[in-house]
């Protein structure tokens, strides 16, 4: 029986956000702040002849212009990989290659891509800034541009980058059992191609960075968006030069963020604080967002599957053409995501993946929420509906016979981890999630239903996705729980939220060890002052890595307390009970202390003989991560004049585990299958032919609204990890993971006399419309 | 510069005049010169609505005015809307009980969307609720829990505002949210 945790206590950051108190990157405010604005390559590929940017320096207000020249002899380029503490035994296993990987912070001979970083202007205000960047002339030779990754695996193909030979960047193939010879016994192959297009993370605030250097004390502050303080500022103390307690990063309120990484601009914006000798700002507009942000998604699976007549896969075999853009900054984290999730909740004996990372004039692409496994669910729950297609069997009927028991679990899935551990299904019982959702959705009765509305005309159909997710990445996460000297309880935390309620949850963990009130602790994190190390919010990470080490910590935390109440009260600490921020001895009401009273008792020259304070850390270690997994099923409705699709209905059956708060989790499930929804009917980032980036606005790049997202009833599982003090596992991404499969395959059923392959997103009504036609269209 | 000019208006309730230039936006004004920093640009291109405020007690994309427009109007922005002794606003109560908001970036615009909604009509279905929002964009709600939030704070403002009214919300139009939703816009693009 728990107080706090698993309850839906409302949120303590909610105050300041619904009055518009929150300070966000651009509300931070410092003396003498200047403003950046970035002059970025219009060019997807071209050679830099030359800067001018004399007439923007003489420009009233402008107090600078920055080129690579200028920084560079304060910043090295970006030389390591995100997260690329890669286990050697992916080199040997799979033969994981990773190449060189040299990434300039402002744009040095060459520009790879529209909105690569050339020159920063900085002025008194933005509004001089933008007009000086006009006077910038910026001298360049266009040189050809690499497109389709397929272009630039072709033999003749120019180099990106001379060290990197056939703008491959990284590859490896994962192979379980033995998966040749079994597709080639099976009863029946398939083979298909599957095309998952590019899409931005979009977080409604841009990014942004401040940055402050005192010159008498050499001492950077960098405000910035990030997800991670702690490796910013090992980033920063690489690039810069500099002794990381030299630096301070400091994450503001932050609206939102769904993966991207380090970025150039954060080094940037930090090294003019330094060479100006004043604070600097820059604020990103929604174009250079859209252009400039990292990107996401944008692989090819050539998938080929063997099954038997029963509709068992023997077999599964995909090659993964992963577009990366100009420069790989992740290395094989999307697609070694892809091939650790590809086989979802199935059991496949038998798989291949081979895996490339290909070099094209277009920005990174980077994680963003569901990060390779949206990409692999989509296509693994695509191919399950074709194999129905093929064998005139119910989808729903094929994936049972598909499912790994609950009796299988744990269940080694024969591989590595990108972490180097055994890839361990650790706890669930997949069978029963989907026959809750099955029932939660009235599958029988919407077969009914579904006949009925085709004989009025309408097209509805029903579709299902199911997928796991290896959730709470490590190395570790850090927390420090403390009664300060007024004797209130702070907690700080290495990982810090943009949106995912930690100043909430992680005070209900405290609170349920502490037994006191959430909203009695005060919840700190996103500064790099706090605690010396951190990981990160990223990863569906934050409630199993943080979670715990605030839970272990608090346990710590509360066993000092008894200690010293001991010592104060006398008599030992066996019968001592914290309750609502007092110690005390139920059977005997003298033996009684509050907080404060603790604290004085505990303060330095108090005359205790144990050290000091009271103050526990922990750093929590996950042995590897904790699978989270969920079933999705989608009723949607096809308008066949317009070829549009309305999601009429969304059931998520979700296991993550111990709830440490079940109204924040379903907040995380809303809006990570909105975020799907977007990524299989909407959001698409274009280039031209040519390179050129064509989708620079919201009218452009369309996300969904209020109008397109249908309530998102939410069912919970909770089989609790066995991997963590708390049970728990990550909920984060799961939500966007299965979306797109769950829908395209409900857009199949509708138009199922069809036979359409759907096999790309996002499926715009063009893209949709083709597919009726080329099918022969639809009789009315 | 010299082509500064002098505006006054009203802003939430307080007389203001400010000199600015003709090009600064009513939302850089706001925001840098007023302190109103609940005014949130997310796009400056009139598509996301977050930096919503109410002008003349009509929603307005403040990135898309000029700062000099705002002459002689009443402007409201989220600042304004909790009550003089900081009690909040039922708008603003609804969206945290009914865990509308997560990153909090979209939320201001979002409210005060709402607030025009609820002056307007009291008793809105689901489908008018969304109507009403769909231009605001927000990327963590997934809107479920804003448009359940919008029909709570309907029904608050009803209690408190017209307790003896002689038509009961159902006859304001349609079924009024908090009830089932069993229709939508289609294709709102």
């Amino acid at each position: 029986m728990t107080s706090y945790i698993g309850k839906d206590v409302a949120r303590l950051e909610d105050h300041r956000f619904v009055t518009g108190t929150g300070t966000y990157i651009a509300d931070v405010r410092l003396p003498g702040l200047v403003d950046v604005c970035f002059i970025r390559s219009i060019w997807p590929h071209a050679r830099i002849l030359a800067v001018d940017a004399g007439e923007a320096r003489l420009t009233a207000g402008v107090v600078g212009v920055l080129t690579a020249e200028d920084l560079r002899a304060r910043t090295l380029p970006f030389t390591r990989q995100f997260y690329s503490a890669i286990d050697p035994i992916l080199a040997t296993e799979y033969g994981l290659r990773i190449g060189p990987y040299r990434a300039p912070v402002l744009a040095e001979d060459r520009v790879l891509r529209v909105g690569e970083a050339v020159a920063m202007v900085i002025a008194t205000d933005r509004y001089i800034a933008e007009d000086a960047a006009e006077l910038v002339d910026v001298r360049a030779e266009p040189l050809p541009a690499i497109v389709d990754p397929h272009e630039a695996l072709e033999p003749d193909a120019p180099l990106l980058h001379a060290d990197i030979p056939g703008n491959v960047h990284a590859e490896f193939t994962v192979d379980v059992g033995d998966p040749v010879a079994a597709y080639r016994r099976a009863d029946r192959r398939m083979e298909r191609r599957f095309r998952i297009r590019r899409s931005v993370g979009c977080p409604i605030e841009t990014r942004g960075v401040v940055a402050q250097f005192e010159k008498a004390t050499q001492q950077l502050t960098v405000w910035s968006t990030t997800q991670t303080p702690h490796v910013l500022r090992s980033y920063l103390s690489e690039m810069l030069s500099m002794r990381e307690d030299s630096i301070r990063v400091i994450k503001p309120d932050m609206g939102g963020s769904f993966g991207g990484g380090i970025y150039p601009e954060e080094v940037a914006v930090a090294a003019a604080a330094i060479v100006l000798e004043r604070p600097v700002r820059w604020i990103e507009d929604r174009s250079e967002n859209l252009a400039s942000a990292r990107h996401s998604r944008d692989q090819w699976h050539e998938v080929q599957v063997g099954y038997d007549l029963d509709g068992r896969i023997v077999a599964l075999l995909d090659d993964i053409i992963a577009d990366s853009g100009a420069y790989n900054p992740f290395n094989v984290t999307l697609s070694f995501n892809a091939a650790s999730h590809i086989r979802n909740q199935f059991d496949i004996d038998n798989m291949r993946v081979h895996a490339r990372h290909v070099l094209t004039n277009k920005q990174p692409t980077t994680p963003v929420r569901g990060a390779g496994r949206t990409e692999a669910t989509f296509v693994m729950d695509r191919i399950m509906d074709m194999i129905a297609l093929d064998l005139d069997m119910d989808p729903a009927e094929l994936r049972l016979r598909n499912l790994i028991p609950a009796a299988a679990m744990p269940r080694d899935m024969g591989m590595y981890y990108r972490n180097g551990r055994r890839l361990v299904y650790d706890s669930g019982d997949y069978p029963a999630q989907l026959r809750t959702a099955l029932e939660t959705i009235d599958y029988a009765g919407f077969r009914e239903q579904q006949a009925a509305a085709r004989q009025a005309g309408r097209y509805l159909g029903i579709g299902i996705s199911s997928h796991v997710e290896g959730s709470g990445y490590g190395p570790h996460e850090g927390a420090v729980v403390r009664i300060d000297g007024s004797g209130h309880v702070t907690v700080a935390c290495g990982s810090s939220p943009q949106g995912q309620s930690h100043e909430t949850v992680l005070a209900q963990v405290c609170a349920e060890v502490l037994d006191i009130a959430p909203e009695q602790i005060l919840v700190r994190s996103g500064d790099t002052a706090l605690l010396p190390y951190g990981g990160g919010t990223f990863g569906s990470r934050s409630a199993v890595t943080a979670g715990n080490a605030v839970y272990l910590a608090a346990v710590k935390l509360r066993d000092r307390i008894k200690e010293v109440a001991a010592e104060v009260l006398g008599g030992g600490p066996d019968r001592l009970l914290l309750h609502d921020g007092r110690i005390l001895d139920p059977d005997d009401p003298a033996r009684v202390l509050t907080f404060r009273d603790l604290a004085r008792a505990a303060a330095p020259g108090s005359g205790l003989t144990s050290a000091p304070g009271l103050e526990a850390d922990s750093y929590f270690v996950p042995p590897t991560v904790t699978f989270a997994s969920g079933t999705h099923i989608a009723v949607v409705e096809v308008d066949p004049g317009l070829a549009s699709v309305t999601v009429r209905r969304y059931v998520v059956v979700d296991d993550c585990g111990t709830m440490l708060n079940p109204m924040v989790v379903d907040g995380q499930q809303h809006g990570g299958v909105a975020h799907g929804i977007g990524n299989a009917l909407l959001e698409e980032a274009c280039y031209d032919a040519d390179g050129q980036f064509t989708t620079g606005s919201f009218l452009d790049y369309l996300l969904p609204t209020a109008a397109e997202v249908p309530p998102v009833e939410v069912v919970h599982q909770s089989h609790p990890s066995p991997l963590n003090p708390l049970g728990v596992k990550g909920t984060g991404e799961g939500g966007a993971t299965s979306p797109p499969a769950a829908i395209l395959n409900a857009v199949a059923d509708a138009l199922r006399p069809l036979r359409l392959e759907l096999d790309e997103i996002p499926l715009s009504p063009l893209r949709l419309f083709v597919q009726i036609e080329a099918a022969g269209g639809l009789t009315p | 510069m010299s082509d500064e000019r002098t505006i006054s208006f009203t802003l939430n309730g307080s007389k203001r005049s400010c000199r600015i230039r003709p090009r600064v936006t009513l939302a850089d004004l706001l925001r840098d010169q007023l302190d109103c920093t609940g005014v949130h640009l997310g796009c400056e291109q009139g598509v996301c609505g977050a930096c919503t405020v109410l002008v003349n007690g009509r929603t307005a994309r403040s990135c898309l005015m000029l700062g000099v427009q705002a002459e002689g109007v009443s402007i409201r922005t989220i600042e304004g809307l909790a009550g003089a002794g900081g009690g909040l606003h039922p708008v603003q109560q609804a969206f945290s009980a009914a865990h509308a908001l997560q990153c909090g970036f979209c939320t201001p615009g979002m409210i005060l969307a709402a607030v025009e909604l609820l002056g307007e009509n009291p008793a809105p279905s689901q489908a008018q609720i969304r109507e009403a929002l769909s231009g605001n964009l927000c990327r963590c709600t997934g809107y479920a829990n804003i448009v359940s939030a919008v029909g709570r704070a309907a029904e608050t403002l009803r209690e408190t505002r017209a307790p003896e009214a002689t038509s009961g919300p159902e006859a304001a139009g349609g079924s009024p949210a908090g009830g089932a939703e069993n229709s939508r816009p289609e294709g709102a693009r």
